[in-house]
C-alpha cells in the first residue's frame, strides 16, 4: 500500500467516525443548539467523504448550502424559540423506545442484507473515471444537457418552497390559541 | 480508486439512515425531528454519490444535488411551520399535538 | 259448434272489461244491463252450440278447439282450448241460463247500493270463470277456472266490505277452497309426471296403464278439490258463512253454479275415478253423509238463508252420491233441476229480505203469506220441488238417483237408506221454513219495517226471474221421466256411460218411498209449526250439537287454526326477531363496533405514524429481499 493509499484510508476513517459520531450526537443531545451544531459537524465530514469520491462540486455545494444556509436557518429558529429542552427516550408509550430501536435496527439490517446479498459480486470492481469527473464544469454541462428537466423542476420546487415560506411567515391578525396547552 | 471501495461507503450511508430514523422516532421536539430527517437525507446522498463514483456516471451526483435542493425547501417549510406553531403559543411536542385524529 | 262456445265463454269477460273501462262514466244501472245482456248472449251462444251438436250423430259430439298453445315444455303442451261435448254444453246452458236470470234479478236487488258497478264487474267475471271451468279442454285451464271462481266468490261474499262478518266469511271460504285447490294441484302434478299431458282425452287414455296407488292419489287430489268447492264433508263449514254475501250471489254461486263444480269435475273426470273405485265409493259415501248432516243441522237454523244453504249442501250430497255410484246423467239432471228450484228459493227469499230491509232472521218474520201472495206461491213451488213432490222438478231427478243406488250392491243399499232419510229431513226443514215465514200472523217486526216492492224497474227486475224460475221449477222436470222418456240421459250417456242402471221396479220403489217420506216430513212440519199440536222435545244436548253444526268449526279451530297460530308466534319470537331482525341489527352493530376500533388507530400521535411507516418500509424491504 502506497503512502497515498494510507493517507486516504486515514482520512476516510476519521471522516467516517466523525460522521457517525456527530449523527449520534444530533440524536442524543437534549439541547437543540448542540444538536444543530453536531449536524454541522456531520455535514462537514460528509463533505470530506464526497471529496474522496471525486464529487468536488457536490462537496462544495454541501458546505455552502447545507452547512452554510440551511443550518444557519436552523440556528436562527432555535435561537428564536429559545432552545427548549427535550430529553430523548422520554415520553410516549412504553413500547415506543423499544419499537423505535427495533425498527431502526431492522432498516439497517435490511439495507445491509439487500445490498450484500443481491449485489455482492458487482460491488467490487470500479469504473475508470476521467480526471474531471465531478468537476463543476461537468456538472454544469450535464445539468443543461442530459438532466435539463430535473434542473428546471428543481427550480420550480425551490420557488414553491419560497412562496410557502413567505405565506407561513405572515403574521396572522388576532388568531385564537388552539390545540394543546403546555 | 484508492481507499475503501463501495461497500464501506454504503455501510456508512446505511448507518446514517438508521441513526436518522431512530432520531425521528424517539425525539419529541419537531426541531430535532427535522434535524434527524436531514441526517437521513444525507445518508441517501452519500449512497448516491458513492454509486455515481462506482458506475462512473454523473447522474448520481445530479440526483444528490436535486435531493439537496428539495431538502432545503423542506427545511424552509418545516421551520415555517414550527415558527407558526410557536407564534400560536403551541407547545412544541409532537406527543401533545394530536388534534388530527379519528 | 266450438265458435259458439268461444262466444259463450268470452261474452261475460267482455262485459266485465267494458264495465271496468267505463268506470264511473257509465251509469250504475247500465252496468247491470250490460252484464245481463252479456250473459244472455252467452246463453244464446250455448243454445246455438246445442243446436249444432244435435245435428250430429250421438257418437260424434265431442270437439276440441284451441286458441293458442299457452305452455310448452319439451313434449308437454298446454293450450287455451275448449272441449265442446254434451256434458260441457249441458253445463254451459245451466250456467248461462240461470246466470242470466240471476244477473237480471241483481239489477233490482243491488239497485242504488254503493259500488253497484263493482258488483256487476265481479259477477260478470264470475260467469266467465265458471264457463271457463266447464268448457276447459284440459285440466290446467280447468284449474285456472277453478281458482278464478273461488276468487270471485271471495270478492262477492265480502262485497259489503265494511262488515267484518262478511270479510271473515269471505276469507274462510277462500282459505278452505285454497286447501282444495292445493290437493287438486298435487293430483295434477302426479298426472303430468306420469302421463305428460293434461288434455282430457290423452289423460284418460294414458292413465289406463297406471298403478292403483297413482290413480288413488290423483283422484284423491281431485276429490279434495271437489269437496272443498262443493262444500261437502269434511270441508263444508264455509258455505253457511258465505250467506253473508248478497242474496243473488248466494243464488248464483252458492246454489246453482260454483258449488256444483265439484260434481261436474267428477262427472268429467269419471274415467280417472273409475280407475280408482275406492275413491269413487268414498265420494258417494261423503255425499250421503253430507245429506244427513246438512239435513239435521238445517232443522235448527233461524236464518232463512242458512236453511237454504244447508239444503244446498244436502242436495249436492245427492249429486255426489250419484256421481260416486256412476249415475252421471242423473247427477247432471239433478244439478239442473236443483239450479232451478234452489235459485228460485234464494231469489224469492231475497225479495222478502229486501222488503224487510235486510232482515234474515225467520223468527222475526211471519204471516207474510197475504202480504206477498205471489212470492209465497213461488216459494211454495220451490219448496215442493225441493221435497221432490210428484210433477215438480225435484221429483224426477232425485228419485232417479236413489233408484240407481239400489242397483249398486249392498253399499248402494246403504246409500239408498241415507238418501231416503234425507228426503224425510228435507220435507221437515223446508216446510218448517215455509210455515214459520209465511203462516200465522204478521209479527210486530214485519208491521214496522215492511215496505212492499214497487212496480218500478227494480221491482220488476226482481219479479220476472222469480216467475221464470217458478215455471221452470214446476214444469222443468218433465224433460226427463225415467223410464218413460230420457232425453237427458240419452244426451249425456254417450260421453259418460253410467255404471249403474236402475230397473223399472227400482224406479218405482224409489219414487214411492221417496214421496211418502217427503210427505211425512211435510206432515210433521205442519203439525209442529202450523198447527202447533205437537211440540218437539227440548232435548238440550242434541239441540246443542245441531246448533253447533256438529262442532266442525270448533274442531277445525283447534286442529288447524290454533297450532298454526302457535307456530307463527313461536317462529316470530324465536326465529324472526333474534335471527332475522337480530342479524340485521347485529350487522349494523358489528360494523359500528369495528369502525370505532379501527378509529382507535388514529391517535394523532405523530411518532406512532412514523413508526408505522418505518415498520411498513421494513416489511416491504424484507419482502423484496425474499422474493427477489
Amino acid at each position: 500500500m502506497s503512502a497515498e493509499d494510507v493517507l486516504v484510508w486515514i482520512v476516510w476513517v476519521v471522516a467516517a467516525f466523525a460522521c457517525l459520531g456527530s449523527g449520534i450526537a444530533v440524536v442524543s443531545f437534549s439541547n437543540p443548539f448542540y444538536s444543530a451544531l453536531s449536524l454541522i459537524g456531520n455535514l462537514g465530514s460528509l463533505a470530506v467523504l464526497f471529496l474522496l469520491l471525486s464529487a468536488e462540486f457536490v462537496a462544495a455545494a454541501q458546505v455552502l448550502i447545507y452547512a452554510g444556509s440551511v443550518m444557519v436557518m436552523f440556528l436562527f429558529v432555535i435561537a428564536y424559540l429559545g432552545g427548549r429542552v427535550d430529553t430523548p427516550w422520554a415520553g410516549g408509550p412504553s413500547w415506543q423506545a423499544v419499537a423505535a430501536v427495533t425498527a431502526a435496527a431492522a432498516l439497517l439490517a435490511e439495507i445491509v442484507l439487500a445490498i450484500g446479498l443481491k449485489a455482492g459480486g458487482r460491488l467490487a470492481d470500479q469504473a475508470a473515471i476521467p480526471d474531471n469527473f465531478g468537476s463543476p464544469a461537468q456538472i454544469g454541462r450535464i445539468f443543461l444537457d442530459e438532466h435539463l428537466l430535473a434542473f428546471e423542476i428543481t427550480s420550480v420546487v425551490l420557488l414553491v418552497a419560497a412562496v410557502g415560506g413567505v405565506i407561513l411567515g405572515t403574521r396572522p391578525e388576532d388568531e385564537d390559541v388552539s390545540g394543546v396547552q403546555p | 480508486m484508492t481507499g475503501p471501495n463501495l461497500p464501506a461507503y454504503l455501510l456508512i450511508a446505511g448507518m446514517l439512515f438508521a441513526i436518522g430514523a431512530l432520531g425521528v422516532l424517539i425525539r419529541r421536539s419537531p426541531l430535532i425531528i427535522l434535524l434527524s430527517l436531514e441526517i437521513m437525507l444525507n445518508g441517501a446522498n452519500l449512497a448516491l454519490i458513492a454509486f455515481s463514483r462506482h458506475v462512473g456516471n454523473h447522474s448520481g451526483q445530479i440526483f444528490a444535488l436535486a435531493v439537496m435542493a428539495v431538502a432545503a425547501s423542506e427545511v424552509v417549510i418545516g421551520l415555517g411551520l414550527i415558527v407558526a406553531m410557536a407564534r400560536r403559543r403551541l407547545v412544541l411536542d409532537v406527543d401533545l399535538l394530536t388534534t388530527l385524529r379519528g | 259448434m266450438t265458435a259458439a262456445a268461444w262466444v259463450c265463454l268470452f261474452s261475460p269477460l267482455a262485459a266485465a272489461a267494458l264495465i271496468v273501462a267505463g268506470g264511473m262514466r257509465i251509469p250504475a244501472r247500465a252496468a247491470g244491463f250490460l252484464a245481463t245482456a252479456a250473459v244472455g248472449v252467452s246463453f244464446a251462444a250455448a243454445i246455438v252450440s246445442l243446436a249444432s251438436m244435435l245435428t250430429r250423430s250421438s257418437g260424434d259430439r265431442s270437439e276440441t278447439s284451441t286458441l293458442w298453445t299457452w305452455l310448452s315444455a319439451g313434449t308437454f303442451h298446454v293450450g287455451l282450448n275448449v272441449l265442446v261435448d254434451p256434458v260441457s254444453v249441458f253445463m254451459m246452458l245451466v250456467v248461462s241460463g240461470v246466470g242470466c236470470l240471476i244477473v237480471g234479478y241483481s239489477i233490482g236487488y243491488v239497485d242504488a247500493v254503493a259500488e253497484e258497478r263493482r258488483y256487476f264487474f265481479y259477477i260478470s267475471l264470475f260467469v266467465f270463470s265458471m264457463l271457463l271451468l266447464v268448457e276447459a279442454g284440459n285440466l290446467l285451464i280447468l284449474l285456472g277456472g277453478w281458482g278464478l271462481v273461488g276468487l270471485c266468490s271471495y270478492f262477492l261474499i265480502g262485497f259489503e266490505h265494511d262488515r267484518p262478518a262478511a270479510i271473515a266469511a269471505a276469507k274462510k271460504a277462500f282459505i278452505m277452497n285454497a286447501f282444495g285447490d292445493a290437493t287438486m294441484a298435487l293430483g295434477l302434478f302426479i298426472l303430468v309426471q306420469k302421463t305428460n299431458t293434461l288434455d282430457w282425452g290423452p289423460v284418460f287414455q294414458r292413465s289406463q296403464g297406471l298403478s292403483q296407488t297413482v290413480m288413488v292419489l290423483v283422484t284423491l287430489g281431485l276429490l279434495g278439490g271437489a269437496l272443498a268447492k262443493s262444500a261437502q264433508l269434511p270441508l263444508q263449514t264455509w258455505l253457511p258463512d258465505a250467506m253473508e254475501g248478497p242474496t243473488p250471489v248466494s243464488a248464483l254461486i252458492h246454489a246453482a253454479t260454483m258449488v256444483t263444480a265439484g260434481v261436474y269435475l267428477i262427472v268429467r273426470a269419471h274415467p280417472l275415478f273409475e280407475l280408482a273405485p275406492k275413491v269413487q265409493d268414498l265420494a258417494a259415501g261423503l255425499g250421503a253423509a253430507t245429506i244427513l248432516l246438512a239435513g239435521l243441522v238445517a232443522l235448527v237454523q233461524t236464518d232463512i238463508k242458512r236453511v237454504i244453504a244447508y239444503s244446498t249442501m244436502s242436495q249436492i250430497g245427492y249429486m255426489f252420491l250419484a256421481a260416486g255410484i256412476g249415475a252421471y246423467a242423473n247427477a247432471l239432471f239433478h244439478l239442473m233441476t236443483h239450479a232451478f228450484f234452489k235459485a228460485l228459493l234464494f231469489l224469492a227469499a231475497g225479495i222478502i229480505i229486501h222488503a224487510l230491509a235486510g232482515e234474515q232472521d225467520m223468527r222475526k218474520m211471519g204471516g207474510l203469506r197475504h202480504l206477498f201472495p205471489r212470492t209465497y206461491i213461488a216459494f211454495l213451488a220451490g219448496g215442493l220441488a225441493l221435497v221432490a213432490i210428484p210433477t215438480f222438478a225435484g221429483f224426477f231427478s232425485k228419485d232417479s238417483i236413489l233408484a240407481a243406488a239400489l242397483d249398486a250392491g249392498w253399499y248402494g243399499d246403504i246409500l239408498f237408506a241415507a238418501g231416503m232419510l234425507g228426503a224425510f229431513l228435507t220435507g221437515v226443514y223446508t216446510f218448517r221454513m215455509i210455515f214459520i215465514v209465511f203462516e200465522g200472523e204478521p209479527s210486530p217486526f214485519v208491521r214496522e219495517h215492511l215496505h212492499q216492492p214497487q212496480r218500478d224497474l227494480p221491482g220488476v227486475a226482481m219479479a220476472i226471474p222469480v216467475a221464470v224460475l217458478a215455471v221452470l221449477a214446476t214444469f222443468g222436470g218433465w224433460i226427463q221421466f225415467a223410464p218413460f222418456w230420457t232425453p237427458i240421459s240419452d244426451f249425456i250417456n254417450p260421453v259418460a256411460a253410467p255404471l249403474v242402471e236402475a230397473s223399472n221396479s227400482e224406479e218405482a220403489i224409489a219414487s214411492v218411498v221417496g214421496v211418502l217420506l217427503g210427505l211425512a216430513g211435510i206432515g210433521l212440519a205442519w203439525l209442529v209449526y202450523k198447527r202447533h199440536t205437537v211440540t218437539l222435545p227440548a232435548a238440550r244436548p242434541w239441540r246443542a250439537v245441531l246448533e253447533h253444526k256438529f262442532y266442525f268449526d270448533e274442531l277445525y279451530n283447534y286442529v288447524f287454526y290454533k297450532p298454526a297460530d302457535l307456530v307463527a308466534r313461536a317462529l316470530g319470537t324465536y326465529v324472526e326477531r333474534p335471527l332475522i331482525e337480530g342479524s340485521v341489527d347485529e350487522v349494523g352493530e358489528e360494523t359500528a363496533d369495528l369502525g370505532s376500533r379501527v378509529s382507535a388507530l388514529q391517535t394523532g400521535f405523530l411518532r406512532l405514524y412514523v413508526l408505522a411507516i418505518a415498520v411498513g418500509v421494513s416489511l416491504f424491504a424484507l419482502l423484496f429481499v425474499i422474493v427477489k
